[in-house]
């Protein structure tokens, strides 16, 4: 489909297709796009999706890392499309599957609902033992109890850190990188009161220690999260945790700090 | 709620992650390369490892790293695919370190 | 009618990508740790039965299987040790005020230790 008097540069694109209402698998289907220095795969697939093939369905909003939404794998590695150039790629073919560890809904679309259900598990809010009172007027927070937790504040729950984790693939009870460093992030905050209530499940064997420090999570992260130093750290806190219950086993006060 | 007992096995792993990369490399070296070599008397060897601190140390190192082992090596079998014995797995791991901390003291309190 | 396509596990995702390769080899390093401290510890005990029992026991170790299973044991070991001490600083953030410690520090303190540990292990078995 090259125009004979262009000199317009082309790369290949190989992509995920999977229409559950006739497909039994997904495929891989070939398509050619024009090469821009300055576009990303998202450019490529926004482009293809135009002019090429409107059939194509995938997720995608800010264009500009921060929504989480457009998270694929690009060359069997997970990447935010928005900020994969296509030119690192070059000369291609590019390969643009769904994000791998979860099920597959249509083309390169994700069905994210374990994912969810986990997050609003780990309760990711400020949790008090009572409410303040509007009157009292708001919480303040010294710049080092902020920088406590800020680095995990940054999540923007796009999942890579899922698609790269292999504990996660063999074991799709593992709480997973993203849900761990959220809830470290609100045990962290100076605000919060809720670290027991997410122990159960950050404690238990499919939270924290199932995790075995791949580290490959961190590598994917788009915003320098570090979810598997968020782990480690809250593995060191249950540790402490559990010879403190052994050596002061009527001390109730020791798991609430 | 029942308290996951991992805390204590990875406690052990992490230990002895630390006595093993600190003590193990030169170890390795004397006992591998130097001692073989012939370069250091009998005598010598037996002094050191009649010594009571070398004997703690031996024994705390051997204990440590068996632990250190049988943790890595468990969750390396479950996550190389082998989670339907994990439990299996754990317990034997475990116990081959308590087998092989039993002969350690053995050895280096002799 | 929605039919989700199944997510995919592969037991052979360690194969597929470099770092989950270091990761497996990393892990494995324990495999060589746990069997050369059971070799230090047939040294030893050969020491303890005595001279005659020794100077046996230095044959063995002698020979090409084991010197090449003490290249091999060491290699592991050094991976471990670098791979541990670039980890430490993960699980143990040292936080003053607002700053965080940088993890070199902390990694560079660990190869400090390292090198204490090893030259004293070194003169008392070579001094």
């Amino acid at each position: 489909m090259s125009d004979a008097t262009t000199t317009e540069e082309r790369i290949t694109l190989e992509v995920t297709r999977y229409r559950p209402e006739q497909d039994e698998r997904p495929t891989s289907q070939r398509y050619e796009v024009p090469f821009h220095k300055d576009w990303v795969v998202l450019d490529a697939l926004n482009y293809l999706k135009d002019h090429v093939d409107g059939t194509l369905s995938y997720r995608w909003s800010c264009r500009m890392g921060i929504c989480g939404s457009c998270g694929m794998m690009v060359n069997g590695v997970p990447k935010l499309t928005c900020a994969a150039f296509l030119r690192d790629y070059r000369p291609g073919p590019v390969r643009v599957e769904p994000l791998a560890n979860f099920p597959v809904e249509r083309d390169l679309v994700i069905v994210l609902d374990d994912f969810m259900e986990k997050l609003q598990a780990v309760k990711p809010w400020i949790i008090r033992d009572e409410e303040r009172p509007l009157s009292e007027g708001e919480y303040r927070q010294t710049p080092e109890q902020r920088a406590a937790y800020e680095q995990y504040s940054m999540c923007i729950n796009c999942m890579l850190c899922y698609a790269a984790c292999p504990v996660y693939q063999n074991k799709e009870e593992f709480l997973g990188p993203a849900v761990l460093a959220l809830a470290q992030r609100y045990n962290l905050d100076s605000r919060d009161q809720g670290r027991q209530q997410r122990q159960e499940l950050v404690w238990a064997e499919e939270g924290i220690w199932d995790c075995t420090f791949v580290g490959e999570c961190s590598v994917v992260c788009p915003k320098h999260v570090d979810p598997a130093g968020a782990i480690q750290q809250a593995k060191v806190q249950s540790m402490i945790g559990w010879y403190r219950s052994f050596l002061m086993p009527f001390g109730g006060k020791s798991e609430r700090e | 709620m029942r308290r996951s007992n991992e805390p204590l096995f990875w406690s052990l792993f992490s230990a002895g992650g630390v006595v093993a990369a600190l003590l193990v490399p030169v170890l390795i070296v004397l006992t591998g390369f130097v001692v073989p070599a012939e370069e250091i008397r009998f005598d010598r060897l037996e002094d050191i490892f009649t010594n009571v601190l070398v004997r703690l140390v031996l024994f705390g190192l051997a204990f440590l790293a068996f632990f250190h082992a049988a943790h890595r090596f468990r969750h390396t079998l479950v996550d190389m695919g082998l989670k339907p014995l994990a439990l299996q797995i754990a317990v034997v791991c475990y116990l081959a370190a308590l087998a092989g901390t039993v002969w350690a003291a053995t050895v280096a309190f002799r | 009618m929605a039919r989700p396509y199944p997510r995919t596990t592969s037991n052979t995702w360690w194969l597929k990508r470099w770092p989950y390769r270091i990761f497996i080899l990393r892990e494995l390093s324990a495999v060589f740790l746990a069997a050369y401290v059971v070799l230090l510890l047939v040294l030893v005990s050969k020491v303890h039965d005595g001279a005659k029992a020794f100077e046996d026991y230095l044959d063995v170790l002698q020979s090409p299987l084991l010197i090449a299973f003490h290249v091999v044991a060491l290699l592991f070991m050094l991976l471990h040790t670098v791979t541990f001490f670039q980890a430490m600083p993960k699980g143990l953030p040292m936080r003053r005020g607002e700053e965080l410690m940088p993890p070199a520090l902390m990694i560079g303190g660990n190869y400090v230790a390292w090198l204490m540990v090893t030259v004293v292990v070194a003169a008392i078995f070579l001094v």
